[in-house]
């Protein structure tokens, strides 16, 4: 997950020649298969990658250059960013560019997962040098072509905002379509050199952008399909019960509904509207069987998971020897840290639109995670996977929801959709959404520090209690190995930080509450147990909590320049205005170094985050514009968890239901926030998640100066009532 | 049910709706104008923000029937021809979306706030704006794109 993505894998050519777009009136030009990229500004690739050019681009009539991008845009802008790689490399002219959410096929897998999917911050770290060789390839074909019909070298022309240049004068990309049509792609491209570019790295605005501000972008809840009706499901109050009994006398008495389909665990309405839809579920009598887990609350997991900590689980880390050299500890720091469930609480709750004929079935949603949706619902309605079309429509925020590892809102409009015979569209109301679980997991760290005679750790105990968020689905064996799931641990085990010895434990546990990946997965909480206990050691080493990062991250290039790039560019080491503090943070993620310097303020007792001076590390920034955004969303969806976030349960069930009992920041307490980034011409690496996990840290730090408390349970709303 | 007749965006519709069926509801499910979004169905997050005779109005917490006789704008009034208001053009010039989901809600409310105020300074933008929720983390941007639109409403 954390990896650089290399180069893809051949794509077969009956994979793509089964992909080729035909659009009524656009021309589309096809091919027989890739070539092999060489970069302008590095040594040549090391295997021969096979790209399909025409499955990506499309060249209409009027001019108009329509990408296909193969990633779920949920706010994080890569319809933008990928069609600018693309653009650059083919010099098409931008501002006639648009972009289209891309079908489910092969050709346009993850070059990493070999599925076609978005998450883990990586979209344009696996699609850069791809895009680029695709883009390069159509700019190829389009000067080919050209030089084909004046009779003269490629060499002797050049190409600009979608034309191709040379002494008999100028050819547009869409004059050039039809013969580009006829031809191979070529075997080897040239990369632009990037002192060149003119898109990449420009704060070019969103494509999305005029669709998003008239109401015309089309999010999964706004999907409309002929003869469709409104489904809302009645769920389980306790994860997993079972329907014992229905009465829907009632319900089916409502004007409007049309019919009331009771499934093993759940019972659906299905009406003319979502309002008779909702008025319909209101009506239904349920009965749920008991599961045996109506005594679980948030006080009984912590129990559990205090239990679980008092022996280590299994290993993910085990650097030196931490057993013995903790005795030889001049001084232990031991803390325990708390964090509860987290919902996801996007803006537009979940929803699934299913059109299933009892042959052919299309789904339509904002999908993450399309081929694993796409397959999984082919298998329960025993369909060819080829018979079922998936539809990515925008995404009103996802941060992992809509990830589902076990698709969860697909499985079950397919269950539904198997009774229905007819089409319809799921909707979840805010409070389905709120309490419809895979939640960020509740965790448990116990942490126990040894410090030598200088104060600087030396040895380190550090014990994390919590749910796999791959368990109960095929991940799972891809990805724990021996007890440990990477994305329980990660953060912690493995960390930069240097300490010579560190022994890093996982005690995983079952719980009926499902969870899942949520923006910055393990990240959530072992930058906080992480940061935090930093700034203890630095407070009790009488060190400056920044100094002392240097001092244990040597050898650590990019995260040194980050924390150079913060002392620089913000008011750390001077003092904090009258009754605030600084607190700072950096955290390493998805492949991506951020730090973080806050200024809080205490207001009635909790914290208020005045500003925010970010610094990242990503490699090359495509969009700066679009970059800040990221780390700016990532702080305030990091303050909303810190603050307000909490998920509990009692007697078994969630009890957040709406905005009101799952409070999230608002307008007003916006801190303003500066980012900054390091010069980099690296790949690019993530940015949807890593502006998150140095938020709560840094506020704590910071807490921490004006209090003298150490919060070590989550949110603060709770420990500093 | 009873028929209403009502007033969106200069258009008259003639709807059958139950009596307590939201605008929202109706706006949506029956006239097929979906850039007015459901977000919580509470009035908390200002997703489903339309403008009643001007004024900024949760949708989703008023019955289709108390609007009867009003005159209603969603977010796709705004736009004429393609040519976009003052306050849409704000959001554009300050990137002030992502998902863009609570973007037509923030919309609408900013349009009612330098509608009622010329020259809103901080505190009364968060008092207009506060109800409506980003999850995103785009407020600053918002906060901006309102003082930008403020700024070309005076002139």
């Amino acid at each position: 997950m954390h990896k650089d993505f290399e180069l893809p894998q051949q794509v077969s050519r009956r994979a793509f020649l089964q992909t080729s777009l035909v659009t009524g009136g656009a021309l589309v030009f096809a091919f027989h298969f890739g070539g092999r990229a060489v970069a302008a500004d590095a040594a040549p690739p090391k295997s021969v990658v096979k790209y399909p050019p025409a499955s990506f681009i499309r060249v209409e009539p009027d001019g108009t250059t329509v990408f296909q991008i193969n990633k779920l845009e949920m706010g994080q802008g890569v319809n933008t960013s990928m069609a600018q790689i693309l653009a650059e490399e083919m010099d098409c002219d931008w501002s006639k560019v648009r972009s289209e959410s891309a079908p489910v096929n092969a050709v346009f897998n993850h070059t990493g997962f070999g599925t076609q999917m978005t998450g883990g911050s990586s979209a344009l770290n696996s699609s850069y040098e791809q895009h680029r060789t695709i883009g390069a390839m159509a700019r190829a074909m389009f000067v080919q072509a050209a030089a084909e019909k004046w009779e003269v070298p490629t060499s002797s022309l050049h190409t600009e905002n979608g034309f191709v240049l040379g002494s008999k004068g100028k050819l547009s990309y869409a004059e050039l379509a039809p013969a580009v049509a006829l031809l191979s792609p070529p075997e080897t491209v040239l990369l632009k050199d990037p002192k060149k570019f003119k898109i990449i790295g420009k704060s070019v605005e969103r494509v999305d952008a005029f669709d998003k501000s008239t109401g015309k972008a089309k999010f999964g809840l706004d999907v409309q399909i002929p003869g469709m009706l409104y489904c809302v499901v009645a769920r389980a109050p306790v994860f997993g019960a079972k329907v014992k009994s229905v009465n829907d006398t009632a319900a089916k008495a409502v004007s409007g509904v049309k019919m009331v389909l009771a499934l093993p665990d759940r019972v659906a309405v299905l009406a003319s509207n979502t309002h008779a839809a909702r008025m319909g579920r209101d009506a239904l009598q349920v009965d749920w069987e008991k599961t045996g887990k109506e005594g679980v609350s948030s006080a009984s997991i912590l129990k559990e998971y205090q239990e679980a900590a008092k022996t280590p689980g299994a290993v993910a880390e085990d650097k030196g020897d931490t057993a013995n050299e903790m005795g030889k500890a001049k001084k232990k720091i031991e803390a325990e840290y708390v964090f509860p469930y987290l919902a996801h609480a996007c803006m537009e709750p979940m929803n699934c639109t299913i059109n299933f004929d009892g042959q052919t079935c299309e789904i339509w949603s904002g999908h993450q995670m399309p081929t694993i949706d796409r397959d999984t619902a082919a298998t329960m309605l025993g369909l060819d996977k080829e018979r079922v079309q998936v539809h990515t429509t925008y995404a009103g925020g996802s941060f992992g929801r809509r990830a589902n590892k076990n698709s969860d809102y697909v499985v079950e409009a397919c269950m539904i959709a198997l009774k229905a015979k007819t089409p319809f569209k799921v909707v979840w109301t805010r409070e389905d959404d709120m309490k419809g679980g895979y939640y960020r997991p509740f965790t448990y760290h116990k942490a126990v520090v040894g410090l030598d005679a200088k104060g600087m750790p030396h040895a380190w105990d550090h014990r994390i209690v919590g749910q796999s968020v791959v368990g109960d689905s095929f991940f799972e064996k891809m990805m724990v190995k021996n007890g440990v799931d990477p994305t329980c641990v990660e953060g912690v085990a493995g960390s930069h930080y240097n300490v010579p010895n560190r022994f890093v434990t996982l005690a995983l546990q079952k719980q009926h509450v499902p969870v899942l990946w949520w923006r910055s997965v393990g990240h959530t909480h072992t930058a906080y147990a992480m940061e935090t206990l930093m700034d203890e050691i630095a407070h009790n080493a009488k060190k400056d909590p920044l100094a002392l990062r240097l001092e244990l991250l040597k050898g650590s290039p990019r995260h040194v320049a980050v924390l150079k790039l913060l002392k620089k560019v913000s008011p750390w080491g001077k003092p904090a205005p009258k009754g605030r503090a600084y607190g700072l943070a950096i955290q390493e993620s998805f492949n991506s170094v951020v730090g973080q310097v806050v200024e809080v303020s205490m207001s009635d007792g909790q914290p208020r985050v005045h500003r925010v001076w970010a610094a990242a590390h990503v490699g090359r920034v495509v969009n700066p514009e679009g970059a800040k955004t990221q780390l700016e969303g990532g702080i305030l969806f990091g303050l909303s968890a810190a603050l307000y976030g909490k998920v509990d349960i009692a007697d078994g069930v969630p009890t957040a239901n709406n905005f009101n009992d799952y409070p999230v920041v608002r307008m007003n307490e916006a801190p303003v926030i500066h980012s900054f980034f390091v010069d980099s011409e690296d790949k690019p690496t993530g940015l949807g998640e890593p502006g998150v996990p140095p938020l709560a840290p840094a506020v704590a730090n910071a807490v921490f100066r004006l209090t003298k408390k150490r919060v070590r349970t989550l949110p603060f709303k709770d420990s500093l009532a | 049910m009873g028929e209403l007749v009502l007033n969106v965006n200069g258009k008259t519709h003639k709807v059958n709706a139950p009596e307590e069926e939201t605008l929202l509801s109706v706006l949506r499910n029956r006239l097929n104008l979906t850039g007015t979004k459901y977000g919580c169905g509470e009035g908390q997050c200002g997703a489903c923000t339309v403008l009643m005779d001007g004024a900024a109005t949760r949708s989703c917490s008023i019955p289709a029937a108390a609007t009867a006789g009003a005159k209603i704008t969603t977010i796709e009034g705004l736009e004429v021809n393609g040519r976009l208001t003052v306050v849409q053009q704000a959001f554009l010039d300050e990137g002030a979306f992502q998902c863009g989901y609570c973007t037509s809600g923030m919309i609408m409310s900013a349009t009612s706030l330098l509608r009622d105020m010329k020259k809103p300074n901080d505190e009364q933008i968060l008092g207009a704006m506060n109800g409506n929720v980003c999850r995103c983390g785009t407020y600053p941007r918002i906060r901006a794109a309102i003082h930008e639109a403020a700024k070309t409403v005076r002139g």
